[in-house]
């Protein structure tokens, strides 16, 4: 599903966030990336969606060399990709459900069809009673799966978390690992960035740490 | 159909949330539209009644007092033959005189005086317009100038070129100043859209995570900005069409004297379509461009 080889990412000065990285993700895989802040955690995730290019080195996704992609090529590799970040990036102005459906809607979706999958996938992380209220109406741990659910609502083959439970308290940020992990039971290949490592404990699933911009360590 | 849709209504959304700054977008292209419809309004009332001038183009041949029948005879058979007149009329010195009794009232005491008639009799043609066009009117003009028995030929169409080509540098000028005007309201107009893009940055950022098409992120942008234009050129014409109503009503009878008993007209259908589209592409160009500048 992934693949990275040698690669790298610095900024001026010599200033490394990412150095000489190989690694491979299967497809249907659940990996969580580790290590202090300013390990490279956030950097690898941002290449991987194209936020960010590389220096050195190539990702590969799907087969796919994602330095090689156009404009419109990206549009589609990022349509296949579902992302949740640790503020929920959530728009304020728009309800639950319109904050799940803006995402089909900007897809050009049919808007018959944009409301049933928000509707679905807001039922099966257990919200669907506040599809009317506003995302700042909601608990940390609810706007979480709001954000999980708008991640879902395109079918991901990926799924991209950046610290998704570093604004949760513990047992919150269980319930959203556990969310994550009948993502992944549905076949979606997930890869979560997280500095918990009682979390990554108790979900028990393959990690790899970086530190400095390098793998320390793959369990 | 989906994206413009989704522009459409995203767009105006974004205009009325952020509608005190809109007006100053709305006000810029409201007042370009108003120097380019004001410009308009006045070049095609003066081109209509010059259009109605040259269509009614005539020329006079004024006959020497002692010119003979048969000359007169050969100048209107020249008149004739030559396929320029759409008709002619002979004007006795008689006739002459009694025209100039009847017209100028006040002065008809000064045609008493004399011992003999002062007016020469002349052969008055109405000339096709589409010789005055092409030439031939000047050339039969010239050949019957030289014709005995002319005293003088008169087809003054030289004041009326001067008239066109000074209402050409007016609407040069105009469309100069409406063209610097409409860049004016395009910067205002991306500004202003800039700002509502500044507002939406977080969706904006969802939108490109998640792979939506570029034409539906920069899209609403467009719209807002081709809206912002629609009303604008709107509220212009609006406010045009009331100082016509405003000029027509006060000095209606004077103008009407001064366009030759015409009345005034306000412009037509097609031209107001044109300042609407107008106006929405100066708004749809600003919108783009700050679009463009910030996705």
């Amino acid at each position: 599903m992934i693949e990275t080889h040698h690669l790298s990412k610095f900024y001026s000065r010599g200033l490394y966030a990412l150095r000489d990285l190989s690694l491979t993700v299967r497809k249907g895989e659940f990996v969580f990336l580790t290590g202090p802040s300013g390990a490279g955690k956030s950097t690898f995730l941002r290449l991987l969606l194209i936020q960010e290019r590389q220096s050195e080195g190539e990702i590969f996704v799907n087969g796919s060399n994602l330095s090689k992609l156009s404009r419109r090529e990206i549009q589609e590799y990022r349509r296949g990709i579902g992302f949740v970040f640790q503020d929920f990036k959530l728009i304020p102005t728009r309800t639950v459900l319109e904050n799940i459906s803006f995402v089909p809607q900007v897809l050009g979706v049919p808007p018959s069809q944009q409301r049933r999958r928000a509707f679905q996938v807001l039922k099966w992380v257990g919200l669907q009673h506040r599809m009317n209220a506003y995302p700042l109406d909601l608990s940390g741990g609810e706007q979480q799966r709001v954000a999980i659910a708008r991640a879902l609502v395109s079918d991901p083959v990926l799924l991209l978390a950046d610290e998704p439970t570093g604004n949760l308290d513990p047992d919150l940020s269980l319930e959203i690992m556990n969310l994550l992990r009948e993502v992944n039971a549905g076949g979606t290949t997930v890869v979560v960035a997280t500095h918990d490592r009682e979390l990554i404990r108790l979900v028990g699933r393959r990690t790899v740490t970086l530190d400095g911009g390098r793998v320390v360590e793959l369990a | 159909m989906r994206m413009l849709d989704y522009a459409l209504r995203e767009g105006w959304a974004s205009l009325w949330r952020g509608r005190g700054s809109s007006a100053f977008a709305i006000v810029a292209i409201a007042l370009a539209i108003i120097v380019l419809g004001s410009l308009l309004l006045v070049t095609w009332n003066i081109e209509r009644l010059l259009a109605r001038w040259t269509s009614a183009a005539e020329f006079s041949v004024y006959l020497q007092d002692e010119a003979t029948s048969e000359q007169r005879g050969a100048i209107e058979a020249l008149i004739d033959d030559s396929r320029v007149a759409d008709g002619r009329e002979y004007v006795s010195k008689a006739d002459a005189l009694t025209r100039f009794r009847r017209e100028f009232t006040e002065l008809a005491s000064l045609a008493t005086g004399f011992e003999d008639n002062p007016f020469p009799a002349s052969v008055e043609v109405r000339i096709r317009p589409d010789a005055d066009n092409d030439g031939r009117a000047d050339a039969l003009v010239r050949r019957v100038a030289t014709l005995p028995g002319v005293a003088d030929v008169r087809y003054d169409r030289e004041w009326l070129a001067r008239i066109a080509s000074g209402l050409a540098v007016v609407r040069g000028t105009g469309l100069a100043l409406a063209l610097l005007m409409a860049l004016a309201a395009a910067v205002t107009v991306a500004s202003v859209v800039r700002l509502g893009l500044q507002a939406r940055r977080d969706e904006i950022e969802i939108m490109q995570l998640v792979g939506s098409p570029i034409a539906f992120i920069r899209g609403p942008f467009v719209a807002e900005g081709v809206l912002q234009g629609g009303v604008g050129a709107s509220i212009a014409l609006g406010l045009l069409w009331l100082g016509f109503a405003a000029v027509r009503a006060g000095w209606g009878v004077d103008l009407g004297a001064l366009l030759d008993g015409d009345s005034m007209q306000f412009l037509p259908a097609r031209f107001c379509a044109s300042l609407v589209a107008g106006g929405m592409t100066v708004g749809g160009v600003g919108g783009f461009a700050a679009a463009r500048h910030a996705v």
